[in-house]
C-alpha cells in the first residue's frame, strides 16, 4: 500500500516537472514579453525598454532563465508578477484561491447533493416520467455553455427578480449564482452517470439474491446496489476536479470574481510569465493529486480492490 | 486612443470590446463633435436645478485589474481612473483639452523655451497631513527623471536639465533643450510626496500611495475592488461623495448589467455597440459621445518594396471604402479620419488636407503609374514579383476582425493580395518594431491624448512607436520646430503642416476614430455639460453628488 503510494506521488512530481517545463517553453516562445504590455502605449523609448527588461532578466539567454527559474522553484521563491510589479507570486495565489476553492467545493457539494439521489431515482425508476425530466435537465445542462447560462442566470435573479447581485463578492450572495452555474453541468454528468450504474447494477446476481431473501427493496437498491453502482462515480468525480477548474475561467470571468481562473487568463493575456507558470504548476499538482485520491478512496469504497 | 494619462494601455489596442455604435448617423455628424447632454435632451444644462448634496458612494466599473496604484503605472485606462482619485497634478487636462493650473496656481514659459516656473498653492495637505511643497514636486520629478529608478514616465521628462525649488512655494524647470510638449507631459505628472515615498519607495507606494487628491485609499483588491474615501482636508475642498469605488467587471455585457440594476454609476471602458446605443436614448443615463485621439489604422511597413512608393499607399487609402467600414462593422459610430490627428482636439486639428475618397479607377490608375500591372491571375505584379502581403490582426480582436476581412475585398477589387493572420498583441509590437510584420491593424495615439499635439514617438524617423517605420526628413524637421515653440499660437501652423504632409505621404493607412461612449445614471450629478475626451471626465468625481 504505501510502496504504491509513493510509486504514484514519485510519478505525479515527474507529471508536474513536464507540465511545468512545458508551460515555460510555450510561454517563452510566444513573441514579446510582458515589459511591451506593462509599458502600454505610454511614450517610451526602445532604450528605455531594453533596460526594464534587462531588470527581470527577459534579455538572458532562454535556458538561462529556465534554470533560474527551476532554481528558484526549489527553493520555494515563486518570483513576482511583472504586471502586478513586485508583488509575490505566492500572494496573489493566495489571495485569489480562497474565491476558487469555496466556489468549487460549494458546487462540487450542491452537485453531488442532487446528482446523486436523481440519478439514484432515475436508475431505480428508469423510463418513468422522473427519469425523462431528468434525462432532459441533464442533456441540456451538459449541451448549454455556462457563459450563456450565467448571463441567462444574472438576467433572471439579478435584473428581473433582484434577488442576487449580478457580480462580484460584496457579501457570500455573490457566489449563489456563480455556484450554481458550476454545478449545472458537474450535476448533469453526475446524475446520468448515477443513473445508468444503478440500472447497471440492479441486474446484478446479489441484488436478484438480496430481493430472493427477503430485503426491502430500499435496503437493497441503498445498501448494496448503490454502494457499488457508486464506483464509477467515483472515478468520474475525480477526474470532474480539472474540469471545474478550467469551468471557474469562465464563471470568474462572468461574474467578475478574483479568483484563480481570473487571475490565470489575466496572466496569459499579459504573458506574466511567473503567475501562468506557477498556476499551471499548482493545477497540475490540483489534478494529480485528486487522481491519486480517487484510486486510493476506491480502495476503502471496495473491499475487493487492493492497491499496491 | 487618448484616455489615462499615458493614453491607454494594451488595453486599448487588444480590441476585447468593440467600439460604441449608433445606426443615427445624422444625430452623430452633429454630436460627433460635442458631448450629448442626457439621451436625446441635447443641450439642456446639468443640473441647473439641483442643490448639491453630501453623501454616498459612486461606483464605476473597469475591465481590467487594477494591478498598481502609483502615477508611473496609470497608462490603462482603469488604473488611471483611480490613480487620478488620490493624486493631483501642477497642471491637469481637463474634458475639453485644456490644460489646467491644479497644484500650480500659474506658471510662465521663458520665450526661448528654456525653462517654466511655476508658482505653487498655498496650505495643500497630503493625505498624510504633510503639506505639499516645491521639495514634492522636485522630488518626484527627479525620481522619474533617473534612469536607476526603470520609471515609465521617464520620457515625459525628456530634455528637462533641472528642477530647483526656488522657495517653498515655487518651481523652475529647466530644459536642456526646448520641449513645448513638457506642459503637457512632465508638468502633468502625479506628484508624489517626497518624505512619504523616499520613506517606503516605489515598490511599496504601489499598494500604498499618499496624494493630494480628492480621495484617499481606503481598500484595494486588485482584481476585484479600490475604494477611496472623501478626503477632509482636500485644497478644492471635501467632495460631496464620501465613496469612490472602482469594481473590476471584465465582461461588458455584465457591466451593461450592472448600470442596468444600478449596481454600478459608469463604465470606464467601452460597453457593447447595443449597450451604448441603448443607453444613449434612455433617459435614466447621462452619455456623452466624444471621439477618441487613438487612430484605427493599418501601419504598413514603409521599408517593404511594396509600401515603399508613395503612391502604392495613396492607391490603397483610395481602395478601402472607409465609411462603408464604419457603417458596417460599427454601425455609424466612427468618424474618417483625415490624418493622424483626432478631430476632437479641435486646437491643432487640421482638416484641409489631401483626401482620399472611396475611388477604385484612382486608385488602379496609382497602381499602374507606379509600375503594378494586372498578371494573368488578377493579382497585380512588377518585376515578376506578384502584390501580395500579409495583414496580421490581434488574436481574437473580434471588434476589428471584420474590418480587415471587408478591407481585404475592397483591395482585392483592385488587384492587391491580403492574406490574413493573427497574433498576440505583444508579438505585433514586436515584430513591427524589428521590421518584421508587413502590415497590422490597430488603434493607436499619433499625438492629442496628453493635451499635446507632439507625435516624435510615432512619427519622428527614430521614434519609438514609429510602427510604419516612417521617414520623411521634412517632418522630422517640422516635429523639432514644433517642440522648439513655446508659444501655442505659432505652434499650431507647424502641426497643421505636420498633418498636410502625412496627409500626402499616406505612411500608414488611417481609416477612423472610434466614437467614445461615457454613460453615467442618473443618479450622478454636478457632470460638465460638454466633454471633447470622455475618459478625463473621470477627474471631476470630486464635483459630482448624488443625487
Amino acid at each position: 500500500m504505501w510502496r504504491y503510494v509513493v510509486t504514484r506521488l514519485l510519478q505525479g512530481v515527474a507529471v508536474i516537472f513536464l507540465v511545468a517545463t512545458a508551460t515555460f517553453v510555450i510561454l517563452h516562445l510566444t513573441p514579446g514579453n510582458p515589459v511591451d504590455i506593462l509599458v502600454g502605449e505610454a511614450e517610451v523609448s526602445r532604450a528605455q525598454v531594453a533596460a526594464i527588461e534587462h531588470l527581470w532578466g527577459f534579455d538572458r539567454p532562454l535556458y538561462v532563465q529556465y534554470l533560474t527559474w527551476l532554481r528558484n522553484m526549489a527553493r520555494g521563491d515563486f518570483g513576482e508578477s511583472v504586471i502586478r510589479t513586485g508583488v509575490p507570486v505566492g500572494a496573489m495565489v493566495a489571495q485569489a484561491a480562497p474565491v476558487t476553492l469555496t466556489l468549487n467545493a460549494a458546487a462540487f457539494l450542491v452537485s453531488i447533493a442532487i446528482a446523486v439521489p436523481v440519478g439514484i431515482l432515475a436508475g431505480v425508476r428508469r423510463y418513468s416520467v422522473f427519469d425523462y425530466v431528468g434525462t432532459i435537465g441533464a442533456t441540456l445542462g451538459v449541451a448549454l455553455p455556462s457563459f450563456w447560462i450565467s448571463l441567462m442566470a444574472i438576467i433572471l435573479f439579478a435584473v428581473q427578480l433582484r434577488w442576487l447581485p449580478p457580480f462580484g463578492l460584496q457579501s457570500w450572495t455573490g457566489y449563489v449564482l456563480p455556484a450554481a452555474v458550476l454545478a449545472t453541468e458537474q450535476t448533469a454528468v453526475i446524475a446520468r452517470l448515477m443513473r445508468g450504474s444503478v440500472a447497471a447494477v440492479l441486474h446484478q446476481d446479489y441484488v436478484r439474491t438480496g430481493r430472493a431473501k427477503g430485503l426491502a427493496e430500499p435496503a437493497v437498491v441503498l445498501r448494496h446496489a448503490v454502494r457499488n453502482a457508486l464506483l464509477p462515480v467515483i472515478t468520474v468525480l475525480g477526474y470532474r476536479m480539472a474540469f471545474l477548474l478550467s469551468g471557474t475561467i469562465i464563471v470568474e470571468t462572468v461574474f467578475a470574481l478574483p479568483g484563480i481562473g481570473r487571475l490565470l487568463t489575466d496572466s496569459v493575456y499579459h504573458l506574466d510569465y511567473q503567475v501562468v507558470q506557477v498556476i499551471a504548476l499548482l493545477l497540475a499538482a490540483i489534478v494529480v493529486a485528486s487522481n491519486i485520491a480517487t484510486d486510493l478512496i476506491y480502495a476503502l469504497v471496495d473491499p475487493r480492490i487492493r492497491v499496491g | 486612443m487618448g484616455h489615462g494619462r499615458k493614453a491607454g494601455g494594451f488595453d486599448d489596442i487588444a480590441g476585447r470590446t468593440p467600439a460604441g455604435g449608433s445606426t443615427r448617423r445624422e444625430f452623430l455628424a452633429r454630436a460627433a463633435l460635442v458631448a450629448l447632454a442626457g439621451g436625446s435632451a441635447g443641450w439642456l444644462p446639468r443640473d441647473a436645478e439641483a442643490a448639491a448634496k453630501r453623501g454616498g458612494t459612486m461606483v464605476v466599473s473597469g475591465h481590467q485589474e487594477i494591478s498598481s496604484l502609483s502615477p508611473d503605472d496609470a497608462g490603462p485606462t482603469v488604473i488611471w481612473t483611480a490613480v487620478t482619485q488620490i493624486h493631483n497634478a501642477l497642471l491637469e487636462l481637463d474634458e475639453n483639452f485644456n490644460l489646467v493650473p491644479t497644484l500650480a496656481s500659474s506658471y510662465t514659459a521663458s520665450p526661448d523655451g528654456l525653462s517654466y516656473t511655476f508658482k505653487l498653492l498655498h496650505g495643500v495637505k497630503f493625505h498624510d497631513g504633510t503639506e505639499f511643497s516645491a521639495d514634492d514636486v522636485k522630488y518626484t520629478y527627479e525620481w522619474y527623471m533617473n534612469p536607476a529608478n526603470h520609471a515609465i514616465n521617464a520620457n515625459d521628462f525628456e530634455g528637462v536639465d533641472s528642477v530647483q525649488a526656488l522657495d517653498r512655494y515655487t518651481v523652475r524647470v529647466r530644459m536642456k533643450q526646448p520641449n513645448a510638449a513638457f506642459l503637457a507631459k512632465g508638468a502633468s505628472t502625479f506628484v508624489v510626496p517626497a518624505a512619504y515615498h523616499g520613506k517606503v519607495g516605489e515598490k511599496h507606494y504601489k499598494t500604498a500611495p499618499v496624494g493630494t487628491g480628492a480621495f484617499r485609499l481606503k481598500e484595494w483588491i486588485p482584481a476585484e475592488r479600490t475604494l477611496v474615501q472623501a478626503f477632509d482636508q482636500h485644497f478644492r475642498g471635501r467632495p460631496y461623495l464620501d465613496f469612490f469605488r472602482v469594481d473590476i467587471v471584465p465582461e461588458p455585457s455584465v457591466r451593461a448589467i450592472a448600470m442596468q440594476t444600478g449596481a454600478s454609476d459608469s463604465a470606464v471602458w467601452p460597453l457593447l455597440t447595443e449597450d451604448n446605443l441603448r443607453f444613449a436614448k434612455d433617459p435614466n443615463f447621462s452619455t456623452f459621445v466624444t471621439i477618441t485621439t487613438g487612430v484605427n489604422h493599418f501601419p504598413i511597413n514603409n521599408k517593404r518594396p511594396f509600401f515603399a512608393d508613395k503612391r502604392v499607399r495613396q492607391a490603397m487609402m483610395h481602395a478601402i471604402n472607409r465609411q462603408q467600414l464604419i457603417d458596417d462593422v460599427f454601425k455609424g459610430t466612427a468618424v474618417v479620419a483625415t490624418s493622424h490627428l483626432s478631430p476632437a482636439f479641435k486646437t491643432y486639428y487640421e482638416p484641409n488636407v489631401a483626401k482620399y475618397p472611396y475611388d477604385t479607377n484612382k486608385a488602379k490608375t496609382l497602381l499602374d503609374e507606379a509600375g503594378w500591372k494586372p498578371g494573368p491571375d488578377g493579382v497585380r505584379q512588377k518585376g515578376g514579383v506578384r502584390f501580395s502581403f500579409t495583414l496580421t490582426t490581434i488574436t481574437g480582436d473580434q471588434a476589428r476582425r471584420p474590418e480587415a476581412e471587408i478591407a481585404q475585398q475592397h483591395l482585392k477589387a483592385v488587384g492587391i493580395e491580403v492574406k490574413l493572420a493573427e497574433a498576440p498583441v505583444a508579438t505585433i509590437t514586436q515584430k513591427l518594431h524589428q521590421g518584421e510584420m508587413d502590415a497590422s491593424l490597430f488603434n493607436w495615439t499619433y499625438g492629442g491624448s496628453l493635451g499635446d499635439p507632439d507625435p516624435s514617438v510615432t512619427l519622428r524617423s527614430n521614434g519609438g512607436n514609429n510602427w510604419s517605420h516612417y521617414a520623411n526628413p521634412k517632418v522630422d524637421s517640422l516635429i523639432d520646430a514644433g517642440l522648439r515653440e513655446p508659444d501655442p499660437a505659432k505652434r499650431r501652423p507647424i502641426y497643421s503642416e505636420i498633418q498636410k504632409i502625412v496627409a500626402e505621404d499616406a505612411p500608414f493607412l488611417y481609416l477612423m476614430f472610434w466614437n467614445w461612449y461615457t454613460i453615467f445614471t442618473k443618479r450622478v450629478r454636478g457632470l460638465p455639460r460638454t466633454a471633447f475626451n470622455g475618459p478625463q471626465l473621470y477627474r471631476k468625481a470630486y464635483q459630482w453628488w448624488i443625487g
